[in-house]
């Protein structure tokens, strides 16, 4: 058997078909293109959460308000905690917590939303009241200044550290060519991923007069701060310090009515004394509570649920890529089917020339093989592209493109043209030559 | 060349058996050019697929180039097929999205020769036929006695012992069939085996003998 033949055949029968051929191959092309995105999809956002998670730091403990429960397995259940009452923790509750034995440092925060306003610009953020090492557990780095000391927070000094989003608002950078000159103001919302695509197009809008707010005064409720430094840009899932304003605790407490802690995060003296703090903690909370309407939740305790969480989603993707690959596979042997029907004559002349059964089959099960490769050759291409152009130009969150995901991809399209490739094959090496010469 | 006896072949259709041919006996010899004419249903076709190995006899003998053909694996015959007959039809069967160059080419794909003799073969047979400045295009681009000369070439590209041709004029008109019946005249002169199906007594006495199918038995 000549396999090169056939193989010649097959390209030739592909290219004779091309425009066919491109409409088939568009299922296999759309299949691989949703495995590779949404793989990447998948393990970027579990990287992503993982991270976030993780960077709380294995000595860290995360005190929320509201009561996550316990699974049956022994796991937190960390969506129980959504549904629960307001926040009952307050700054007292983070002092407490400081005496604890093993307790290296606590950083409470405040949170509320606030208007900013800085010269006629006006910026709905949120304010949250912090101590100094906020910057230091939240991963916030700053793109210029410096933030608040100690000294400061305990001198309940009016300073401020913007957030990136925040800052670029105040300053106009933000701002469309389009945006109506009257409008003074802004509710400070991460700006959309094409608006961003689009500037880095047509170049970013910058301000020619005021490139940065540090050293200027910003008024939050009629007071006057000081802004001493501006976050670096830090969009992240859900924990984004862009749209923050951030200063002291003190300070907050003393010039807005928040009383209530959003979140709390301990840190233990050493990981062997992280399981001893966490309990401590727990009491030295529930003595100052007359109901646990708080959680105290570890590191490994996070990333076990959010592992969970992740898997169910990677097991779901697997589900709707399956199906695509499935849906695609169906449509590339109907539409070989099709062919071989229409192209009964032709298959009836070869057989009448010489071609032997076994080349009809190695020719039409070679078209089927070489679509499916190449659409998914395609397919996988563009799922690249996508996932480039969306790490250049979205940063909520990167995409992951693990080699697994490429050679399953690969395999996947090989064994789909193999399977599908069967039928037709047969149905077109069957055919009597005699009868498949008079067909019309 | 061509020996059959007493070729018996039957075609079923649900219960209804239908005898086609009915004990054919016929003998060809090598060079020589031979007419079976017959009416519609008188079992042409069937003569024609018989004796190119399209279809297998029900009950007889049948030897070409000395092998016996009923006794061959279907392999065997396909082999045979490729190198031993050319096919001509009435509809010409050319591959419409290959190019005349390709069609003609076709066979040796499916032979043994070598590719550089392949491309030397197809394109003198072409300049035989006044094709070669048309190899490259598509069969819809040509006219009927073109399209029946890219067979007669696709035909005889593998120098096969025996030519069929299955009412080869049936689609052309008087001028194109006297060429094309030229050039069969010219193909059997350098020692060609013809044998011509036709229901056209024109057609027919051009070969040296003329056979006559009636209710599925030569006379």
């Amino acid at each position: 058997m000549k396999l090169f033949t056939a193989f010649k055949l097959a390209c030739f029968g592909l290219w004779s078909n091309r425009y066919r051929v491109l409409s088939a191959m568009m299922g296999v092309v759309i299949g691989m293109f949703a495995v590779i995105v949404l793989t990447a999809i998948a393990i970027g956002v579990k990287d992503t959460l993982m991270k976030q998670m993780g960077s709380l730091g294995a000595e860290q403990i995360l005190v929320m308000p509201g009561r996550v429960l316990d699974t049956a397995n022994g796991q937190k259940d960390l969506l129980s905690g959504l549904t629960s009452v307001p926040s009952t923790l307050t700054y007292e509750d983070a002092k407490a917590v400081e005496d604890v034995p093993d307790v290296k440092t606590v950083t409470p925060q405040l949170e509320t939303v606030n208007f900013v306003e800085y010269e006629d610009k006006t910026v709905q953020s949120a304010i949250v009241g912090t101590t100094d090492q906020y910057s230091r557990v939240q991963h916030a780095k700053l793109a210029e200044g410096r933030f608040f000391t100690k000294e400061e927070q305990l001198a309940e000094s009016k300073v401020v550290v913007v957030g990136n989003n925040i800052h670029d608002s105040l300053l106009g950078k933000n701002e469309l060519p389009e945006a109506e000159e009257g409008s003074s103001t802004n509710v400070a919302e991460p700006m959309s991923w094409w608006k961003r695509l689009l500037n880095k197009i047509l170049g970013e809008k910058v301000s020619a007069e005021e490139t940065s707010l540090v050293g200027q005064s910003i008024t939050i409720n009629e007071e006057s701060f000081e802004v001493i430094g501006v976050l670096a840009p830090n969009a992240t899932l859900g924990s984004s310090t862009d749209n923050n304003v951030v200063m002291p605790i003190e300070t907050a407490l003393a010039t807005t009515d928040m009383k209530n802690l959003t979140k709390m995060i301990v840190e233990a003296s050493s990981l062997d004394a992280v399981d001893e703090v966490d309990g401590a903690v727990f009491n030295a909370l529930s003595a100052n509570h007359s109901e646990i309407d708080f959680s105290v939740v570890k590191q490994d305790q996070m990333l076990g649920a959010l592992g969970k969480v992740t898997s169910i989603l990677q097991v779901m993707l697997v589900g709707i890529t399956a199906t695509a690959l499935l849906i695609s596979g169906t449509g590339i042997m109907n539409v070989m089917v099709m062919s071989v029907r229409e192209r009964t004559r032709e298959i009836g002349i070869r057989k009448a020339l010489g071609a032997t059964t076994i080349e009809i089959m190695m020719q039409f099960f070679f078209e089927t093989l070489l679509l499916c490769i190449i659409g998914g050759a395609v397919g996988i291409g563009l799922g690249y592209a996508f996932i480039e152009v969306w790490n250049g130009n979205i940063e909520i969150f990167a995409l992951v493109l693990p080699m697994w995901a490429v050679k399953l991809a690969l395999y996947t399209s090989v064994a789909i043209g193999s399977l599908v490739g069967i039928y037709p094959a047969l149905k077109a090496a069957s055919m009597k030559p005699s009868k498949a010469l008079r067909f019309e | 060349m061509i020996d059959l006896k007493d070729v018996r072949k039957h075609y079923r259709s649900g219960n209804l058996k239908s005898e086609v041919l009915r004990g054919v006996n016929l003998q060809v010899k090598q060079g020589e050019y031979v007419a079976i004419m017959g009416k519609s249903g008188s079992g042409k076709s069937t003569m024609l697929n018989l004796l190119g190995t399209l279809d297998v006899l029900d009950t007889g003998e049948y030897k070409l180039a000395g092998k016996s053909v009923h006794k061959m694996s279907r392999g065997k015959r396909v082999r045979l097929r490729n190198e031993e007959i050319g096919f001509v039809f009435q509809h010409f069967q050319l591959i419409p999205n290959l190019s005349v160059f390709q069609n003609v080419l076709l066979p040796l794909t499916y032979g043994r020769k070598r590719l550089g003799k392949k491309k030397a073969r197809v394109l003198a047979l072409l300049d035989e036929m006044g094709l070669l400045d048309k190899k490259n295009q598509k069969p819809d681009r040509l006219s009927g006695g073109e399209k029946q000369r890219v067979a007669i070439a696709r035909a005889l590209v593998n120098e096969p012992g025996l030519i069929l041709a299955d009412e080869p004029t049936g689609s052309l008109d008087e001028e194109t069939t006297e060429s094309i019946l030229s050039l069969f005249d010219r193909v059997h002169e350098q020692g060609a085996t013809i044998v011509v199906i036709t229901h056209d007594q024109e057609v027919a006495e051009r070969a040296g003998r003329i056979l006559r199918l009636q209710n599925g038995v030569l006379v």
